[in-house]
């Protein structure tokens, strides 16, 4: 009896504890200065697993090297959580990283807020402009000028073909005859043909529409909305990306096939799709998709030249107890000499162009029958052109992506299709205050 | 209360009157009720700070415009009249309902079905009370991996309904067949539970009624309709009513089943699995409209109150004879016809 009423008080002790402490923990909320490493030693980084070098980040936690006292500690946050927590914090104005890691489309939807974040001209950013790549260090800008980002990572594309399909079809099949055979998507559409007709296990050119599309418009400089907030969607950049992927479709070439599905699995491995136009990234998943097909790959220069396809920045909140160490940890941490090491063990692709002339880049790969993938992607990323992301680009472009999608797998009318995505798009931009 | 609750002919003099029974309005009383009140708190605490505050500041959002961080812009109603023009947002409340109703019809059925021979004497009874109800508390997201393999054009139900000599289906890829395996997925999830709460609503059946039943000579079809429906009323409704709150609001389904990294799509082909909940998400967290996601969540709530309202009457209205019901008016034949 004793003993039950113990433990039942001892029951409300504790719940009424967890309460008060989690009233304690929301009166925190705006008294201290906003900083998630407020009253700590260190600054706070937020990363998602696999965006930055464990390694470099284990030595950060002791100590930055070169900046005497400084403590980095990062926190890992789910990839797909992250923008939305900083965005949380910051709505918030409490417990915000002092560093943060933020994903390329993302980005840009910061512009509105820019303010949130540091100016890192401010802070001396010019000094190490050299030393990065020429159209990453510009995405950093925001319309007003403002350098909000600092460069993380490239995803530079290429086309990943399979030279055993291509050599059966009797197309050119070595990658300096295939850049050289077909530069244009217009020739490429042309090989698909060829690769249908004569190869015997009839290939598709590409697993979906989509990522041609995807492709064709990263080639072009101006995407959906322009800096001055206009709907540039009904152009003819668009349309042209919208026309060849629509022929693509036409001809049978397309298996209609979502990526990352199971039947994308079955197909890549049963070797049913003979190309695939996408980053560097994307290297380490199809290695882990079709294991057998090993060695009958290969990287050449996509169609209509490289562009450039995901790739990261970090940013300084305007709540960064201590800028100038902060910028000094960007620095460091991504710095030509860390990026390499950061490629090396988690295969970040430098966006530091002197890293790529390093023996350690240069491994030749079994999976592309010995070919090394730095041969492609360093041109790539050096020469992907300057692109202007809006903080509206998701809303714009999801419509076209949507109907592109419904004219695939459900045949719709694809002049029909056109008209509905620029009308969803106008509509749905006129809300948030584009024209 | 308690004073109101202790017996009127009770010799107070007997008794030693307990500390603090005086009236509440003294500050002794007030000290009296503190421990409870505090013990009950933190529910209440938590609930003030993340369920009803986020309620009402919705309310709120709902008449601005936001992104999240920067300054919101009053805009009024405009919010839900760019809703009701929303051909999208229309698109996915048909959806809702079409894949509501393919969901809850069948499985409140199944869902009885079970409910019924697991009432029954069956052999390992208890094991399968949890084996129906492991669904219900599995990882919605890792299932949906699941099934999206099963769906998959080369898989697991294509090879089942080729094996019997059917076509494939295109479950992920035309309207009916996304309807289709969301409403399976939803199925799977919820049909054991529902069957509890059915089995639940059986048990307090007193077994005279069944008795009474078999020696009218009632077959179990009969049993079933005439005995077990009629008293199982309100387990009925609650389970229509939570099936169909739950059903309005299908969310997770849709977003895994579909989820692409590399193309900006949602709600797959057509969006013919875009929900209304999909939609508020799409608009709210990856497009940064929170006033347009508000809207859209309180319309979604007057949608699910109107509905509730109409279940209720279907189900329940029969208790009151003023109030025509689909159940009442089936009672009442039924009533007739014994006669």
């Amino acid at each position: 009896m004793q003993l039950r009423t113990m433990s039942r008080r001892r029951f409300l002790g504790v719940s009424l504890g967890g309460a008060g402490a989690g009233l304690a923990g929301l009166t925190g909320c705006g008294s201290a200065e906003g900083s998630a490493s407020a009253g700590s030693d260190h600054l706070s980084l937020w990363y998602w697993k696999g965006s930055l070098s464990d390694k470099l980040l284990a030595t950060a936690r002791r100590g930055v090297p070169g900046v005497p006292g400084l403590k980095v500690r990062g926190s890992q946050i789910p990839d797909g959580d992250i923008d939305s927590k900083v965005r949380t914090s910051l709505a918030a104005r409490a417990y915000v990283p002092d560093v943060t890691v933020v994903n390329n489309d993302n980005l840009a939807t910061f512009f509105p807020d820019e303010n949130e974040f540091l100016d890192l001209r401010e802070l001396g950013a010019q000094s190490v402009r050299d030393q990065y790549l020429d159209w990453k260090w510009k995405a950093c800008f925001t319309p007003t000028g403002r350098m909000i980002g600092f460069p993380l990572d490239a995803g530079p594309t290429a086309l990943y073909y399979r030279r055993d399909l291509f050599r059966e079809a009797g197309l050119a099949h070595e990658p300096a005859d295939v850049a050289e055979e077909m530069p244009t998507w217009e020739k490429f559409i042309a090989a698909g043909r060829t690769l249908r007709a004569k190869e015997p296990g009839k290939p598709y050119l590409v697993s979906n529409i989509g990522n041609v599309f995807q492709q064709v418009l990263l080639q072009s400089s101006r995407q959906f909305v322009d800096a001055d907030n206009r709907f540039i969607g009904d152009q003819e950049h668009i349309r042209r990306a919208w026309d060849l992927s629509v022929d693509i479709l036409r001809q049978g070439l397309s298996a209609r096939i979502t990526d990352g599905t199971p039947d994308f699995n079955a197909a890549m491995s049963g070797g049913r799709i003979a190309t695939m136009t996408t980053a560097v990234w994307a290297i380490n998943s199809l290695k882990d998709t079709a294991p057998k097909t090993s060695g009958s790959w290969r990287l050449t220069t996509m169609p209509d030249g490289p562009a450039n396809y995901g790739g990261s920045y970090m940013t300084l909140t305007r709540y960064c107890r201590d800028p100038e160490a902060g910028f000094a940890f960007l620095k460091w941490l991504l710095s030509p000499a860390n990026q390499l090491e950061s490629y090396q063990e988690m295969a970040l692709f430098p966006t530091t162009p002197a890293a790529y002339a390093d023996p350690a880049m240069h491994r030749p790969d079994p999976f592309f029958g010995g070919q090394q993938p730095i041969d492609v992607f360093g041109p790539a990323a050096r020469k992907a052109p300057v692109v202007y992301f809006s903080p509206y680009e998701e809303s714009a472009n999801t419509p076209f992506f949507q109907e592109l999608t419904n004219v695939e797998m459900l045949g719709k009318n694809p002049d029909r299709a056109w008209r509905d995505a620029v009308h969803t798009a106008e509509t749905t931009l006129s809300r948030v205050g584009v024209s | 209360m308690a004073t109101v609750l202790e017996p009127a002919g009770a010799p107070a003099a007997d008794e030693k009157p307990p500390a603090g029974r005086t009236e509440p309005t003294t500050p002794g009383g007030r000290r009296r009720h503190l421990p409870p009140l505090l013990a009950i708190s933190p529910f209440y605490v938590l609930f003030a700070v993340f369920g009803a505050f986020p309620i009402l500041f919705s309310v709120y959002l709902s008449f601005q415009d936001w992104d999240g961080i920067g300054d919101m812009r009053y805009v009024g109603l405009k919010q839900y009249g760019w809703l009701l023009q929303d051909s999208v947002f229309w698109h996915s409340v048909l959806n809702t309902f079409e894949i509501w109703f393919l969901s809850t019809v069948p499985m409140l059925f199944l869902a009885l079905v079970l409910a019924f021979l697991l009432h029954s004497q069956v052999r390992f009874a208890g094991a399968y009370r949890v084996a129906y109800f492991v669904p219900n508390v599995t990882s919605m997201v890792a299932m949906t991996v699941v099934f999206g393999s099963v769906f998959a054009q080369a898989g697991l139900a294509n090879s089942a309904l080729r094996a019997i000599g059917l076509d494939g289906v295109g479950w992920l890829s035309s309207e009916w067949g996304i309807k289709s395996s969301v409403s399976i997925m939803i199925i799977w999830r919820w049909v054991g539970y529902n069957a509890l709460i059915f089995l639940a609503g059986l048990q307090a059946i007193p077994t005279e009624h069944f008795e009474a039943a078999r020696v009218d000579g009632a077959n179990s079809r009969q049993t079933l309709f005439r005995v077990v429906l009629p008293q199982l009323r309100p387990v009925v409704l609650f389970a229509a009513v939570t099936s169909t709150i739950n059903g309005l609001q299908i969310f997770t389904e849709s977003q895994v089943l579909f989820q692409s990294t590399d193309v900006g799509t949602t709600g797959g082909p057509g969006q013919e699995g875009m929900t209304i909940v999909l939609y508020l998400w799409q608009k709210a967290f990856k497009e940064h409209q929170f006033g347009y996601g508000a809207a859209m969540g309180w319309v979604l709530f007057a949608i699910i109150a109107v509905f509730t309202v109409i279940n209720w009457r279907l189900v329940a209205g029969s208790d009151d004879d003023r109030r025509p019901g689909i159940a009442g008016l089936l009672r009442r034949k039924g009533a007739r016809r014994g006669r």
